[in-house]
């Protein structure tokens, strides 16, 4: 045997023992590595969404102290009533003239008289005439 | 605060982790299942590393023994099947590593766990005897004695005493 051969000079087993140690296959280092990994990844995703929630919670939590939930609520609610002005279709707006200031110095309304026809016949003239006339005294 | 993965690198780990196993139980399938469960009870229990206590290869290595220390009774040895490899049909460096793991399986349970945390895994007999509980100075004459041991294996003339013969079943 070449290698007991050779090991007759002095030789420093402790440099060998660290030299000879064993090594795992590529095999094995690749699939251990992999499988570290990917379970780190997976870890660093749920971290993730976690902070992401805790972050959300936060601001709520911050916004509510100050009044700002509300805010932010008229405020959409505010867009919303933009959204739909823009979006629906638009009504025939009434516009009312009813006011105190127009009920006293406004409203010229047009009384339509009421004319009666004339009858005829003499007697309706009569009336008439006596209706649109002093009447005669002589 | 986020804390340290301990597992961002784990090339050089997966070696040192798989280096220990194979020294104590030694090269092949049986290691790599070993090595393959380690790494799977430390995704799991990842979280209850604390860097405080050690670097990461140490926390991996204690989770590694408990795996070597806890799993059932083996009927063929290391030695056994090395010897299968025929010298002249090998390189040189399979030679040395199949004689150098043949050597090391001839040796104790106790002398085979402190070779591989020094030569195996790279532990300083600081970091060994942390991660066994023992005094450093403890680590350091027990290392001294199974590395006689080991030279007795090899046929080198040393103070050590006699090398034990490892017990089939383990």
């Amino acid at each position: 045997m070449r290698y007991w051969r050779r090991r007759q000079e002095p030789f420093d087993l402790e440099a060998e023992l660290r030299a000879a140690r064993p090594e795992p296959s590529n095999e094995l280092v690749r699939t251990l590595e992999s499988r570290v990994r990917n379970d780190g990844r997976t870890r660093v995703g749920t971290l993730r969404v976690a902070f992401v929630g805790a972050l959300t919670a936060v601001m709520l939590v911050a916004l509510g102290s100050v009044g700002g939930v509300g805010y932010a609520s008229s405020a959409a609610q505010d867009a919303a009533v933009s959204v739909k002005r823009v979006v629906q279709p638009k009504k025939v707006v009434r516009v009312l003239k009813k006011s105190p200031a127009i009920d006293q110095y406004g409203g010229k309304k047009k009384v339509k008289k009421k004319v009666k026809k004339a009858k005829k016949g003499k007697g309706a003239k009569g009336k008439v005439r006596a209706r649109t006339r002093p009447p005669f005294t002589g | 605060m986020l804390r340290r993965d301990p597992l961002a690198n784990p090339e050089p780990l997966i070696r040192r982790v798989y280096a220990y196993v194979a020294y104590r139980v030694g090269d092949g399938p049986d290691a790599e299942d070993l090595t393959s469960e380690t790494f799977e009870r430390a995704l799991r229990y990842k979280k209850s590393y604390d860097p405080k206590k050690g670097e990461p290869v140490q926390w991996l290595l204690g989770i590694a023994k408990r795996c070597v220390d806890g799993r059932g009774p083996r009927l063929e040895l290391a030695s056994e099947w090395a010897d299968e490899a025929a010298p002249g049909d090998v390189e040189e460096e399979a030679i040395r590593r199949l004689t150098v793991s043949r050597a090391v399986a001839t040796l104790d349970e106790r002398d085979r766990e402190l070779i591989a945390l020094r030569y195996g895994a790279d532990l300083t007999a600081r970091q060994i005897a942390d991660l066994l509980d023992v005094r450093t100075n403890a680590i350091e004459v027990a290392l001294h004695r199974a590395v006689g041991r080991l030279r007795g294996a090899f046929g080198e003339t040393d103070d050590a005493p006699p090398v034990r013969k490892r017990e089939a079943t383990r």
